[in-house]
């Protein structure tokens, strides 16, 4: 691959990542946001956040799948989570179990 | 007395972005190796870095450039990113009152983590929810440059049986059940996380833009019939 069809190619991914950052922003920031969409983007944070979390754990790329001490180490991690209310917590029990039960299991 | 460093570094915001960007060190790690494999020439490869910033756009990029099509690999590489639209729909509240400036910089630097940061942050006053999302986004943005480009340099060594690529997941569950305490949240969160494992067999990750359209219209259907009616008792986010 040529230097200038790679980066013309990084150009192009690049623009179109940073469009789909800024098009809200940059296009809503200076108006008025109607009040049900307000109250529809509180939703958008946890539910992207978990679909990510679950679906990075998942595999995500055509082949799925969450084994058992995968799925082990999001239920430590979740309980952690929802009582510590501490992401370090949350982070040192969910890999520590799926650390265990992968010598374990 | 203060220093230019103190008074334009929100410490606080980097010191909450240092435990989500350790996660990523593996991952920056693959992406430096793939560059190191792929078909770009290396220094362009490592500049989908600061051109792209996007570890997962990256890596389909210097993974499929030069084995697919310019549009196949410009359609992967955007797609995956897809969520970043709802990002910036969610924090426009935010800097509805921030100058035209910030605008145009703050997009740049939003990824999975920024975003997670300051959404929870996003009800600070403009001043400061500026210098915590510009602390925190171009601390992360830092950190990723040197991660690729040490992973150019040493990511074949990472052992895999040390399974970090999981941590993410195990970082991004919790940061959502840290934030949620409102019914229509948590029912996004649920009905997000659960569709998008169903989903999860979809190619080029569209499973968590699918994820997070129903978990989307699930929490907004669920505040039109609960309104905010709590889960819980605990009031303050960590």
């Amino acid at each position: 691959m040529s230097v200038w069809s790679a980066l013309a190619l990084t150009l192009v991914v690049g623009a179109i990542t940073y469009g789909m950052r800024a098009i809200a922003i940059v296009g809503l920031a200076g108006r008025e946001i109607p009040q049900p969409i307000q109250r529809a983007l509180r939703n958008v944070g946890p539910a992207v956040l978990a679909a990510l979390a679950l679906n990075l754990a998942a595999g995500g790329e055509g082949s799925v799948g969450l084994t058992w001490p995968e799925g082990l180490a999001l239920v430590a991690a979740g309980i952690t989570a929802w009582f510590s209310r501490n992401v370090i917590a949350t982070l040192v029990a969910g890999m520590s179990v799926l650390w265990i039960a992968e010598a374990l299991l | 007395m203060s220093s230019p460093w103190t008074r334009l570094v929100d410490r606080r915001g980097v010191a909450d972005a240092i435990p989500l960007f350790i996660p990523a060190i593996p991952f920056g790690f693959v992406v430096g190796l793939a560059v190191t494999e792929g078909e770009m020439p290396m220094f362009i490869g490592w500049l989908t870095s600061p051109i792209i910033f996007a570890g997962a756009a990256q890596l389909a990029v210097v993974t499929l450039a030069g084995t697919a099509s310019l549009w196949s690999v410009i359609v992967a590489g955007v797609v995956i990113n897809t969520r970043h639209v709802m990002y910036s729909a969610a924090l426009a509240p935010s800097f509805r009152h921030q100058p035209r400036w910030m605008r145009w910089v703050g997009p740049y630097v939003l990824i999975d983590q920024t975003f997670a940061l300051t959404f929870l942050r996003a009800d600070r006053p403009p001043s400061e929810f500026r210098r915590y999302y510009l602390s925190v986004g171009f601390f992360l943005w830092f950190c990723w440059q040197i991660t690729v480009a040490l992973g150019m340099l040493v990511g074949p060594i990472v052992p895999d049986s040390w399974r970090l690529a999981f941590a993410p997941a195990v970082m991004f569950l919790g940061m959502v059940l840290i934030a949620i305490e409102k019914v229509p949240q948590t029912t996004a969160a649920f009905v997000g996380g659960s569709v998008s494992l169903a989903a999860a067999g979809l190619p080029d990750r569209l499973g968590i833009l699918v994820g997070a359209v129903a978990g989307v219209a699930a929490g907004t259907l669920a505040d039109y019939r609960f309104g905010d009616r709590p889960v819980r008792r605990v009031g303050v986010a960590a």
